[in-house]
């Protein structure tokens, strides 16, 4: 985010303020989800999302805890569930902007199969996994981000198995967008978001999200230390699959920030079924003659 | 005219499909009434399958398990269906060789059995066809005996095989040795007023009503018998403009629909019991967030995975009971085509109406028999969409949308409408949707939700009586056991004794004073339930304290047949 972005948002802090709500905040001092909602915000009133048209779906997990605290049309489903429940969405009316936000323990394990089938689809929602690296809702069991050893609720041992790498993982299935970010960089995250709104299709951005309550391992200062920006790495092309497959894999080097994988010549679900008109079904809810068809 | 119970035997993918669906649309084309129903195994190749058509001059809504013709396509077929077929019956079958089957040959001779055959394959081969033009052989050889005429077959023959010229040749010529070889058995007399039906099934007909009340996005996942709603809807699409989905799972299905009515659509999604265990968290979902939902059950016996290609009525407890949690939802039976029509489109209306789940029961019978059926009887039922629009969204205030009104019943309006927002929150709230674990918050909105029943039974139909109030045996039923029901009040009516049905077509909450009245004026009161428990009558028996004299129950996947009913009538009704 520029000095600029700034300006723009002081002068449509109106917008901005319009998403706040009354009710009292129920995370930890210190967590991440802070900063990404204000980074949601931003975004959202930076690229002049029309908030009336937005619908924020939101899993069930400490993340989930927003839907009641961000003003707009919210639903809060079940564990697991989100992509479906806001593809669906999507699919009714096209107008919308839906955002879909849910943990590492919803997305990777109780939900898994929803994301794979979610960027096979390409459907037009932005996706913003929040990646503490535990089940903190459920006060810090291991989830399958949890490093091999870490010690979690119910392993009092250390976690026994790898972890699995959410950015490998759906870089396998040729997804349209891929980006990561951290909730301890809440301009490199306003960044990131607004690239995802623009996106056509299934916009996937993993958030490094410090969760101070249950995941010593990585603070702010953690986060900053061990990551680093592609845009900054020579010769880096968002646009071959091959060199994201690269980063992402690679295991001694720093944990890449940024736009990581984009091709936008995917065709998202949407204009794959209607021939690239999506149409907004809401108004098309009629009686249909029927009487030609059998 | 008594009903003409045709049965077409063959293994599974031996073409008797094509035999069956031929035999029924000349039937229909002929004014002829008609049921039909498939028996097959849940396998692609071999097995025994049965296709049995039913028809006379009059109405006909059930089938038969014997038989007056049966065809046989092949040996192993002939042995497991022979006895199926009547004294005095016709066996039609085109084996060259009988050595294999003389037992079956000489039995049938004893039961006074007419025997018509022709050496099918090398007459096909003549013709320069293959063993599947059997079939067109014995469809000729069938049409002959019943003594229609040719030319009907002959061009629904042609339809089919439009694009393959040269094999509608090789069947016309088939068909036409066909009819030289054999000579007409009956003379059936041709119904006189000949009336445009159409052949029509139950999922056909449910995908028809959906499209015709306005769903423009249906998913599903396959799962016998529920999967040939998927096909028709798919079929369609280019001509409705529905989007239609095949999705990863049942869990993704009813997750998508029930995201595509909250983003403001019709959406719908069907599967059988199985897939609609993993629907059920999803059920749950849609009571307490008050979006609409309508699933349907085509069901199938379970459990587990049961038999997939039978029918059952098992699953009723299943759709009451769903989800965990309390909260209103409506469970509707339906029993046929044109009903099924009917009554999705009502299924669709009560959940946006009440804003609530709402499954529908079909079962693999309803699903699959084919019956001739009349235009006019698919109503066209008001959309009601009870929704806040146009000026009215400028009133709005975010905590209308879960107002503790008196009915349970509260305003609903689309995300991006105004911006009047709320929140569609599965964790307890209040009437804005905003998150509250205060007692006695929670407790007020747990009762609206649950209030919904009361206004919602006030509302319904008390279910529907055939047959006068007293006779001498009664029975209560729904679902498919209509169809049979309806054949046998018939049936017995000019005979000495009288026959009356109640059928419950909304099955939850469950009405009961026409139940009570019924009761109270018939002593010989029945269930007749296609499970083991006796699901409705258990319910019915716990709500009112009454209790049933006996209770007719089958569940071994068959549907009940007029036969097993006039046996148990006659049983019940001696005195
Ligand atoms: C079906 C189901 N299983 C389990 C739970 C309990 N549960 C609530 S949140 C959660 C895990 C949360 O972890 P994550 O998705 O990573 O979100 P976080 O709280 O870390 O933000 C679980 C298991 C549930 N709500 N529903
Ligand atoms: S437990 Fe962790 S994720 Fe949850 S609110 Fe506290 S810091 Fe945030």
């Amino acid at each position: 985010m520029k000095s600029q972005d700034l300006k723009v948002l002081a002068k449509k802090s109106d917008q901005y303020l319009e998403y706040e709500t009354d009710e009292l905040m129920t995370w930890c001092g210190g967590c991440g989800n802070y900063a990404i909602q204000n980074a949601v915000k931003r975004s959202l009133v930076l690229e002049n999302i029309d908030h009336q048209n937005i619908l924020f779906c939101f899993d069930i997990g400490c993340s989930g805890n927003e839907s009641d605290k961000i003003q707009g049309y919210t639903i809060h489903g079940l564990h697991g569930r989100i992509l479906p429940l806001a593809a669906g969405a999507k699919i009714a009316n096209p107008n919308l902007t839906v955002i879909a936000t849910a943990g590492d323990g919803a997305t990777l394990s109780e939900g898994v199969n929803h994301l794979i089938h979610a960027i096979r689809n390409d459907y037009p929602i932005l996706f913003l996994l929040h990646d503490n690296q535990n089940y903190a809702l459920t006060t810090g069991q291991a989830s399958s981000t949890s490093p091999r050893g870490c010690r979690r609720n119910a392993a009092p041992e250390g976690v026994p198995v790898d972890p699995l790498n959410p950015l490998e993982l759906v870089l396998s299935q040729k997804p349209s967008f891929v980006a990561q970010t951290t909730s301890s960089h809440p301009d490199h995250m306003t960044d990131t978001f607004r690239k995802a709104l623009n996106h056509k299709g299934f916009a996937f951005v993993s958030i490094l999200q410090t969760c101070p309550t249950y995941n010593k391992q990585t603070s702010n200062q953690w986060y900053l230390e061990n990551t680093i920006e592609v845009e900054t790495i020579k010769k880096y092309d968002h646009t071959n699959i091959w060199d994201a497959r690269k980063i992402v894999e690679s295991e001694n080097e720093k944990i890449p920030l940024g736009l990581i994988y984009q091709n936008p010549k995917k065709t998202n679900f949407l204009n794959a079924m209607e021939n690239g008109k999506p149409r907004n079904l809401t108004k098309e809810v009629k009686h249909y003659d029927v009487s030609k068809l059998y | 005219m008594n009903r003409i119970r045709l049965k077409i035997v063959g293994q599974s993918g031996s073409g008797l499909l094509t035999v069956g669906d031929i035999v029924s649309q000349g039937l229909n084309q002929l004014g002829f009434q008609l049921c039909s129903d498939r028996e097959y195994p849940s396998l692609i190749k071999g097995g025994h399958s049965c296709y049995t058509i039913n028809f006379a001059n009059h109405p006909i809504r059930s089938l038969s398990h014997t038989a007056d013709i049966l065809v046989a396509i092949d040996k192993p077929s002939l042995v497991a269906y022979h006895q199926a077929l009547k004294p005095k019956g016709t066996l039609i079958h085109g084996y060259e060789r009988t050595q294999g089957i003389k037992d079956i040959l000489d039995q049938a001779k004893k039961k006074n059995i007419t025997i018509i055959s022709t050496k099918a394959r090398q007459l096909a081969h003549t013709y320069g066809g293959n063993e599947l033009m059997a079939n067109v052989i014995l469809t000729g050889m069938v049409w002959k005996a019943l003594g229609f005429e040719l030319k009907i077959v002959q061009k629904l023959f042609e339809k089919k095989f439009q694009r393959k010229p040269e094999i509608s040749k090789i069947a016309i010529k088939c068909l036409k040795a066909a009819f030289n070889e054999v000579k007409k058995i009956s003379d059936i007399p041709l119904p006189t007023k000949k009336k445009t039906r159409k052949l029509l099934d139950g999922n056909h007909s449910l995908a028809l009503g959906a499209v015709h009340a306005g769903v423009r996005f249906y998913v599903a996942y396959p799962m016998s018998p529920s999967s040939s709603i998927l096909t028709h809807m798919a079929n369609m699409s280019t001509k409705t403009g529905v989007i239609v989905k095949q999705a990863e799972d049942e869990i993704t299905v009813a997750q998508l629909a029930l995201g595509a009515i909250h983003g403001g659509t019709r959406a719908l999604c069907a599967t059988s019991g199985g897939g609609f265990d993993l629907m059920t968290e999803t059920v749950s979902l849609a009571g307490i967030i008050e979006t609409p939902l309508v699933i349907i059950i085509v069901q199938r016996p379970g459990p587990g995975t049961g038999l997939p290609t039978w029918t059952a009525q098992g699953d009723l407890n299943l759709a009451i009971h769903a989800g965990h949690g309390e909260f209103t939802r409506l469970v509707i039976g339906v029993s046929d085509p044109v009903d099924t029509y009917n009554n999705i489109q009502h299924a669709l209306n009560y959940a946006e109406k009440y804003q609530i789940p709402v499954i529908l029961l079909s079962d693999k019978v309803t699903a699959e028999s084919k019956h001739t059926i009349d235009p006019k009887d698919f109503e066209s039922i008001a959309i009601e969409r009870n929704l806040t629009e146009g000026k009215d969204l400028k009133k709005l205030a975010s905590s209308d949308r879960y107002a503790l009104t008196k009915s349970g019943v509260s305003k609903r309006w689309l995300p991006g409408s105004c911006k009047t927002w709320y929140f569609a929150n599965s964790d307890e709230h209040k009437e804005d949707g905003v998150l509250t674990e205060e007692g006695e918050e929670a407790g007020k909105m747990y009762a609206k939700r649950n209030r919904k029943l009361e206004t919602l039974l006030e509302e319904l139909p008390e279910p529907t009586l055939y047959g006068d109030i007293k006779a001498d045996i009664s029975f209560i039923g729904w679902g498919s056991t209509r169809t049979t029901m309806l054949d046998i009040i018939e049936f017995y009516k000019d005979k000495n004794i009288s026959v009356n049905y109640l059928h419950y077509d909304y099955l939850w909450p469950l009405k009961t004073k026409m139940f009570e009245k019924v009761h109270k004026n018939n002593a010989n009161i029945h269930l007749i339930e296609g499970n083991y428990l006796g699901q409705l009558g258990n319910l019915l028996e716990q709500k009112t304290g009454l209790k049933l004299k006996q209770k007719f129950l089958k569940y071994d996947g068959r549907p009940f047949f007029i036969e097993d009913v006039i046996e148990y009538i006659d049983k019940h009704t001696k005195s």
